[in-house]
C-alpha cells in the first residue's frame, strides 16, 4: 500500500503526478488501492487512470513480443478491475488498449504498418445515433478482420477481447513468456510500442474532448422554455446545459443529494451562476421522489455511469426512480455518456443489481439503537434498465 | 381586525417560490403579536406547533384542532343581544379558523371537519340556553373524534393487521402512527412473523423512529434511506402498506412526496399497495397531477432551493383502499362517500 503524501487523502491527479517517477510495479499498486478505497472514483477519473497506468506499462515494462505485452496488459487489466469491479469503464480501456495492441501487431504482420490511420479521431455525425444495440454480437475478433480494424469503433469496443480464435494467443494470467507464438517476433518492438503509446494517448484525448462533442447536440436537444430536470449533474451534463443555455432560455429542475443539501453551501453554485447570467433559471429539488414534478418536466437527462451491452444504463443511486416515474408520465430520459462508457460487460442485465456503500450516509454511527437493530442499506448506484431510456447520446 | 400599533414584519416569504408553483401555499410562521385578538390562546400555541410541523399528521392535526375548538366554544359567552347559531362561527370560529389557516394551510381532514362543526353550530335552537348549547356541540366534537378518529383507527388497525401474513416481507414508506400500529398489532397481538423495510424520505427521516419502535418490539427491521435501489428493494416485498393524508373522489392518493414513485414501482413488480385511510380524509375534490393540491416545504425550501411536500398517486397504482367503512378499491372511494352521507 503507497502512503498517502502530504498528510492528504491522494487522489487522481496525485496519482498522475507520481506515475513517472515510480516503478510501473508501485504505480499499479497504488492505483489498485486508490480504486479500492474510492479515493479514484468516477467513470471519468477511473478511465483516465486506467489509460495512464496502461501507458506506463507499455512504455516502461520490459518485453520482448506482442504476447509478453498482451499477457502483462490483461494481468494488469484484471488486477484493476477486480480492485473496483463496479467502474466498468475500467475494463472498457484495458479491452480498447488491448485491442489496440492487438490491431497494431496485426497490421505489423500484413506489413500495412506504412500506413498509420489517419481517421482514427471520428469526426461528428451529423445526427443524434442511438446505439446500434443490433450489432453487439460478438464478433470476429481483431486479428480476423485484419488491418481494417479499428480499435475506435463501437464493433471493436464491443467485441471480446479475450475471444481468441485459436491457434491465436490466448495468454493465461501472468503467463505470457509461455505461449505459443501467435504474432509473429516484431523486428521492431520499438515501432510497435511508439505505435500503442500513440493509440493510448489516442484514447485518453478522446476521454478528454467527450464532454466537448456531447455538448454539441444540446441545442437539438433543449427548447426555449423546457423544463428539463437533471440528477446530480455530472461535468458532461453540467457542460450540455451550460451550452444549451447560450443560445436559450430554460428552467432546470436540478435533483440534489440529499446528504450533501443537508449543508448550506451549493455545490452547484457556480452552474447556477453561470445559467442564470444567460437568462435561464436552476431550482434545487430537495425530493427524492420525482413523479410530483413530472406533470411539468419536458425532458430528464441523466449522466451514464456505464451503459451496458444491451443498453442499460448504470447511473447514481436515485436517478432510477427519476427514470421511472419520466417513463410513466411519457417524458424524454436523454442519457449522455462518452463511448467509452460502453461496456461488453453483461453482468449487470440483472435489474436492480445495485453497488452499495457506506451506511452511514443516513444513520449516524453513534445512533446504537439503528446500528445494533436495524439493517441499514445505502446504495451508491443502481441500474436503468433499457425500456426507460429513450435516446443516449455519445461523442460518435 | 387588529387594533393598536402592530410591529410592521413583512409578510412576503424569504425567497421567491418559481413561477410555475407560484399558486401552491405554504406554511409559514406568524408573530404571535401579529394573530387577530380573538385567536384563542391554545389555537394561538397550535398554529404555531402545526407551522412548525411539530404536530404533522392529517388525523393528528383534525383531533388537536377539535380539541382546541372545545375550549373556544367552553370559553365563549354569547354577546347580549345575539344567539349562539349565528354568532359564535363568523366572530369566533372564523377567526381561528383563519388564523390556522394562516399558519399551514388546512388539510382536507380539517376542512371536512370545520365543515361539520358550523352545521351543527347552525342547527343549535335559540331558544336552548346557552350553558346546554355549548355543552351540547362539546359532545358532539367527542363523539365526532371517537367515531371518526379513535374508532377509525381502531377499526382499520384491525382489518390491515389481519391482512399480514406469516412469512410477509412489508415495505412502508416513512413513518406513519397508524401503520406503525398495524405492524405493532400484527405483531404483537396477531403473533405474524413477518419482516419490515422501512424506506425512508432523506430530507425527514422519520422513518428512523418508525424503524427504532418497531425493533423494540422486536421486529426485524431493515432500512433504506433514499430511493437508490428501490426496485431491488422490492423485489423481496410481499406487500406495500402507506398511509394518505388524504384520498380524492377520483381515487387518487395524497400523501407524502415519493409514495408515487414507490407505488409505481411496486405496481411494476405485481405487488399489491394497500392504502389506510380514514374517512374524514376522504375529499370530494378530484385531483389528476400533484401540481394542483400540494404545499411548498418552508423549512428546506430557500432562494436557490425548493421541495414539496406532497404528491399525488393515480388509481392505477394502488390496489385497496382500507377506511373504517370498509376495504375498497381505489376506483371506489366515491361509495364511501355516498356511504358517510347515508349514515348521517
Amino acid at each position: 500500500m503507497a502512503p498517502p503524501k502530504g498528510g492528504y487523502a491522494p487522489d487522481l491527479d496525485k496519482f498522475l503526478d507520481t506515475l513517472k517517477s515510480r516503478p510501473v510495479d508501485a504505480s499499479v499498486e497504488f492505483l489498485i488501492s486508490l480504486l479500492k478505497r474510492r479515493q479514484i472514483r468516477g467513470s471519468e477519473s477511473c478511465a483516465i487512470a486506467t489509460a495512464h497506468i496502461l501507458l506506463q506499462v507499455v512504455a516502461k515494462d520490459k518485453w520482448s513480443d506482442v504476447d509478453q505485452l498482451i499477457g502483462r496488459v490483461q494481468l494488469v487489466g484484471r488486477k484493476l478491475v477486480t480492485a473496483q469491479p463496479h467502474e466498468l469503464v475500467i475494463g472498457n480501456i484495458v479491452k480498447r488498449v488491448l485491442g489496440l495492441i492487438r490491431d497494431e501487431a496485426s497490421e505489423d504482420r500484413n506489413d500495412t504498418g506504412s500506413d498509420s490511420p489517419t481517421d482514427r479521431t471520428p469526426t461528428l455525425p451529423p445526427a443524434i445515433e442511438p446505439i446500434p444495440l443490433s450489432k453487439q454480437t460478438r464478433l470476429p475478433s481483431l486479428v480476423a478482420l485484419g488491418s481494417f480494424a479499428r480499435t475506435q469503433s463501437m464493433f471493436n469496443l464491443l467485441s471480446d477481447p479475450d475471444f481468441v480464435p485459436s491457434p491465436g494467443s490466448t495468454p493465461k494470467l501472468g503467463s505470457g513468456a509461455s505461449t505459443p507464438q501467435g504474432y509473429p517476433q516484431s523486428t521492431n518492438i520499438h515501432a510497435l510500442r511508439s505505435e500503442v503509446i500513440d493509440g493510448i494517448e489516442e484514447i485518453m484525448d478522446e476521454i478528454r474532448q467527450v464532454d466537448e462533442q456531447v455538448q454539441a447536440y444540446a441545442e437539438i436537444v433543449i427548447h426555449p422554455g423546457d423544463y428539463v430536470l437533471v440528477h446530480q449533474p455530472s461535468r458532461t451534463v453540467q457542460k450540455f446545459l451550460l451550452r444549451a443555455a447560450s443560445k436559450r432560455k430554460f428552467t432546470v429542475f436540478l435533483v440534489v443529494d440529499p446528504s450533501a443539501a443537508s449543508t448550506e453551501d451549493d455545490p452547484y453554485s457556480s452552474l447556477r451562476k453561470s445559467l442564470s447570467s444567460s437568462g435561464s433559471t436552476v431550482v434545487n429539488i430537495m425530493n427524492v421522489g420525482l413523479m410530483a414534478y413530472m406533470s411539468k418536466v419536458n425532458k430528464v437527462i441523466l449522466g451514464a455511469r456505464a451503459i451496458t451491452k444491451k443498453g442499460g444504463v448504470i447511473v447514481d443511486s436515485g436517478a432510477a426512480v427519476i427514470a421511472r416515474a419520466a417513463r410513466e408520465q411519457g417524458r424524454t430520459v436523454i442519457v449522455l455518456g462518452g463511448v467509452y462508457k460502453l461496456s461488453p460487460d453483461s453482468r449487470f442485465h440483472h435489474e436492480g443489481l445495485v453497488e452499495w456503500g457506506d451506511p452511514s450516509k443516513y444513520v449516524n454511527f453513534a445512533d446504537g439503537e439503528m446500528v445494533g437493530q436495524v439493517r441499514v442499506r445505502n446504495a451508491i448506484a443502481e441500474f436503468i434498465p433499457t425500456d426507460l431510456v429513450n435516446t443516449y447520446i455519445t461523442n460518435l | 381586525v387588529s387594533k393598536g400599533p402592530v410591529p410592521v414584519v413583512p409578510a412576503e416569504p424569504k425567497f421567491t417560490i418559481p413561477e410555475c408553483f407560484s399558486h401552491l401555499s405554504m406554511a409559514k410562521r406568524i408573530p404571535i403579536t401579529q394573530a387577530d385578538k380573538d385567536v384563542h390562546p391554545t389555537v394561538l400555541a397550535l398554529g404555531q406547533q402545526m407551522a412548525t410541523f411539530t404536530i404533522d399528521e392529517s388525523i393528528t392535526r383534525l383531533k388537536a384542532t377539535l380539541l382546541a375548538f372545545k375550549k373556544v366554544i367552553n370559553s365563549y359567552t354569547t354577546p347580549p343581544g345575539n344567539t349562539l347559531a349565528r354568532h359564535l362561527t363568523p366572530h369566533v370560529l372564523n377567526p381561528q379558523i383563519d388564523y390556522l389557516t394562516a399558519c399551514r394551510p388546512m388539510c382536507f381532514s380539517m376542512g371536512n371537519a370545520i365543515r361539520w362543526l358550523k352545521l351543527q353550530v347552525s342547527k343549535i335552537d335559540p331558544d336552548v340556553p346557552e350553558a346546554e348549547a355549548k355543552k351540547q356541540l362539546c359532545s358532539s366534537i367527542d363523539t365526532f373524534i371517537q367515531e371518526r378518529i379513535s374508532m377509525a383507527d381502531l377499526v382499520i388497525t384491525e382489518k390491515t393487521s389481519e391482512k399480514i401474513q406469516n412469512h410477509d416481507v412489508i415495505l412502508t414508506f416513512g413513518r406513519s402512527t397508524l401503520v406503525e400500529q398495524v405492524l405493532l398489532q400484527a405483531y404483537t397481538i396477531a403473533q405474524r412473523k413477518f419482516t419490515v423495510i422501512v424506506l425512508d424520505d432523506p430530507y425527514e427521516r422519520k422513518g428512523q423512529t418508525l424503524a427504532k419502535n418497531l425493533t423494540a418490539a422486536g421486529l426485524r427491521v431493515s432500512y433504506c434511506g433514499d430511493f437508490g435501489g428501490l426496485r431491488y428493494y422490492l423485489q423481496s416485498v410481499t406487500k406495500v402498506i402507506v398511509a394518505a393524508e388524504s384520498m380524492f373522489n377520483n381515487g387518487s392518493m395524497y400523501a407524502r412526496s415519493g409514495t408515487c414513485d414507490l407505488a409505481i414501482a411496486a405496481k411494476q413488480l405485481d405487488l399489491p399497495v394497500i392504502v389506510l385511510c380514514e374517512t374524514v380524509n376522504i375529499t370530494e375534490r378530484v385531483s389528476t397531477d400533484s401540481l394542483t393540491y400540494n404545499e411548498i416545504d418552508p423549512e428546506r425550501s430557500s432562494s436557490a432551493s425548493f421541495r414539496l411536500l406532497y404528491d399525488t398517486t393515480p388509481d392505477k397504482y394502488l390496489s385497496l383502499i382500507i377506511s373504517e367503512l370498509g376495504t375498497v378499491q381505489p376506483t371506489s372511494v366515491p361509495d364511501l362517500l355516498r356511504k358517510l352521507e347515508e349514515s348521517n
